[in-house]
């Protein structure tokens, strides 16, 4: 038996010529809140796509809990949750209806009335019919779907798009409950600081690859370090000019950098200006993100 | 595999008793006024013996061919359009909405998705012919006693009956095109042509001899809309090929659905071009 709950290898993916995944390794525990995070286009949907076998993969694998996803998708679905990011659903049915029809077509049911507490948690009002919901009373229906079978593993997409901040707390609370009774969550989602808070590891895609994989806390206190420096002798303006240190301001005699080299060497060339103060500038996963990008200080520091 | 059936079944309901109830209309109005205008049906006939009329197998020289140009020629032509409207919409028109994409992580495999659906198809398209064929049976059973006609109300409930075959087929085949095309338009499409060139075909290539070779290509050629297929019922043998069509094409969806690459609406060929 596994120890991964996901695991893929050399997963690439192509819809005709255009690229959706390349080379994608990826290793999720068992147990783990894995946050996947990327731009629009960048491949996330297309990875958990693959993981529930809606799309098949051009080159490489991918199991879940060590069984294939293509060979033995029905055995593995009946352990997952998943909540889809275009969420589209039958708008003839009342939510109740939906919830029932789609609880008699799952496998290894066990707690039959537990859609209702979940619907009666995120307050959805299951009598009504899906046509007359708001866009996030839709996404409501989609969570409680992808929670109501108390699954091994949920794969959610942007599980809080649409929603409201409080039920936004709610989904994050229900994420980290299923988490405490042994699921593994891995989840896709634009709102950073949400996943610096419920995730364990976090996986970085751009254009179809996996940039980086850590644990949040190493990712957010190890990528780089923004150290306010305060100095005696103001130093010239391109003395930290050098690869690995960026200088993002500079203000009566504080300059602040982000240290993605060696530390020791910029501290080294800090202390001949006289150092009087220094301050360990905390950074946010989105900063990390945006680095990853390029879109933060101009620069990505990988 | 129950349960996805008879949720099929249910969001087919309405459809099923709208379709059917509206057909009835046919035979009720063309069968059951047929006595108020008895008299005068020899002086269509002219107008009828027209190629146009001929090219859609209209005639009407007797109560029965009467019958068979109105009710078993025109109800299956009609009923193909729900066959093509519901073979590509069950699986591409699904697909087109964003519905496939939680009906496919369901723990089920993708062929017995495939199969319930085709299967919710046949019992749809059989029981709107049923209660078109009902309505055309008690209409006839009305007015039986104002006509002269050897054609009985059963043979009438069977002679719709026994479009089946030719529904199956046109629903199989516009299932199977919506597995195969990227998008339920382009099956749809598709699938019309295939309807319209069958039907007309079919037709001229009674008239024209020279297409007359080619007859065993189109599906209508094996669903007789004639007094004397009324009388006798369909042959056997053409109800069998019409099925193995459909059964063929079934595989076919079968076989496209398992490879499909859902929510990329992508023709076959286009799913795997590596360009690194």
């Amino acid at each position: 038996m596994s120890d991964y709950a996901i695991e893929t290898k050399g997963l690439s993916v192509y819809y005709g010529r255009h690229r959706g995944i390349l080379d994608l390794d990826l290793q999720i525990k068992k147990g783990e809140i894995f946050g996947f995070l990327g731009p629009n286009g960048a491949g996330k949907t297309t990875t958990e796509r693959v993981l529930m076998d809606i799309i098949r993969p051009t080159t490489g694998t991918a199991h879940i809990f060590g069984q294939d996803c293509q060979k033995e998708g029905v055995a593995i679905r009946e352990h997952v949750g998943y909540l889809p990011g275009e969420l589209s659903l039958y708008k003839n049915m009342k939510a109740s209806q939906f919830f029932e029809m789609y609880y008699s077509l799952q496998k290894n049911n066990t707690d039959p009335g537990y859609w209702k507490e979940l619907a009666a948690r995120l307050e959805l009002d299951t009598h009504r019919k899906i046509r007359e919901f708001s866009r996030g009373n839709k996404q409501k229906v989609g969570i409680v779907a992808a929670f109501m079978n108390k699954p091994d593993l949920l794969i959610l997409d942007e599980p809080t798009s649409g929603l409201d901040p409080l039920v936004q707390q709610t989904v994050m609370e229900l994420v980290r409950e299923a988490n405490q009774s042994g699921a593994t969550v891995f989840f896709s989602s634009h709102i950073l600081p949400e996943v610096q808070a419920v995730c364990d590891r976090v996986g970085i895609i751009r254009e179809g690859q996996l940039v980086a994989t850590e644990r949040v806390e190493d990712l957010t206190t190890q990528h780089f370090k923004r150290i306010r420096f305060t100095f005696a002798n103001t130093p010239p303006t391109d003395a930290f000019a050098q690869d690995g240190v960026i200088e993002t301001s500079r203000e009566a005699g504080s300059i602040t950098l982000e240290i993605s080299g060696r530390l020791d060497e910029v501290m080294a060339q800090t202390a001949s200006f006289g150092i009087t103060d220094i301050e360990t500038i905390p950074v946010s996963l989105e900063e990390i993100f945006l680095a990853y990008y390029g879109k933060g200080n101009g620069e990505k520091h990988d | 595999m129950i349960k996805l059936l008879w949720q099929e079944l249910r969001f087919r309901r309405n459809g099923i008793i709208g379709w059917g109830i509206a057909l009835c209309f046919f035979p009720v109005v063309y069968v059951g006024l047929y006595p108020s205008f008895a008299d005068q049906m020899a002086s269509f006939q002219s107008i009828l013996d027209l190629p146009i009329y001929q090219a859609m197998g209209i005639s009407m020289n007797s109560f029965e061919s009467y019958m068979a140009s109105t009710v078993t020629n025109l109800v299956p032509v009609i009923l193909c359009i729900y066959a093509v409207m519901n073979g590509t919409g069950t699986l591409a028109g699904e697909e087109d909405d964003g519905l496939l994409e939680l009906i496919v992580t369901l723990p089920i495999h993708r062929w017995q998705i495939v199969a319930v659906k085709a299967v919710a198809l046949g019992l749809a398209l059989l029981g709107i012919l049923a209660i078109v064929a009902g309505g055309a049976a008690l209409t006839l059973q009305t007015i039986l006693s104002q006509i002269e006609t050897l054609v009985t109300p059963m043979d009438v409930f069977w002679g719709l009956l026994t479009a089946w075959p030719l529904l199956m087929a046109v629903g199989m085949i516009s299932l199977f095109l919506g597995t195969f095309s990227p998008n339920r338009r382009i099956a749809a499409m598709l699938a019309t042509v295939v309807v319209v060139v069958s039907y007309l075909g079919s037709n001229l290539s009674g008239m024209i001899t020279s297409l007359e070779n080619m007859r065993v290509f189109f599906l209508f050629h094996y669903y007789k809309a004639t007094a004397e297929a009324l009388e006798a019922g369909q042959s056997t043998g053409d109800m069998l090929v019409l099925l193995m069509i459909a059964l063929a094409s079934f595989g076919l969806a079968l076989l496209f659905f398992q490879r499909r690459n859902i929510t990329v609406g992508a023709w076959p060929w286009q799913r795997a071009v590596i360009s690194r």
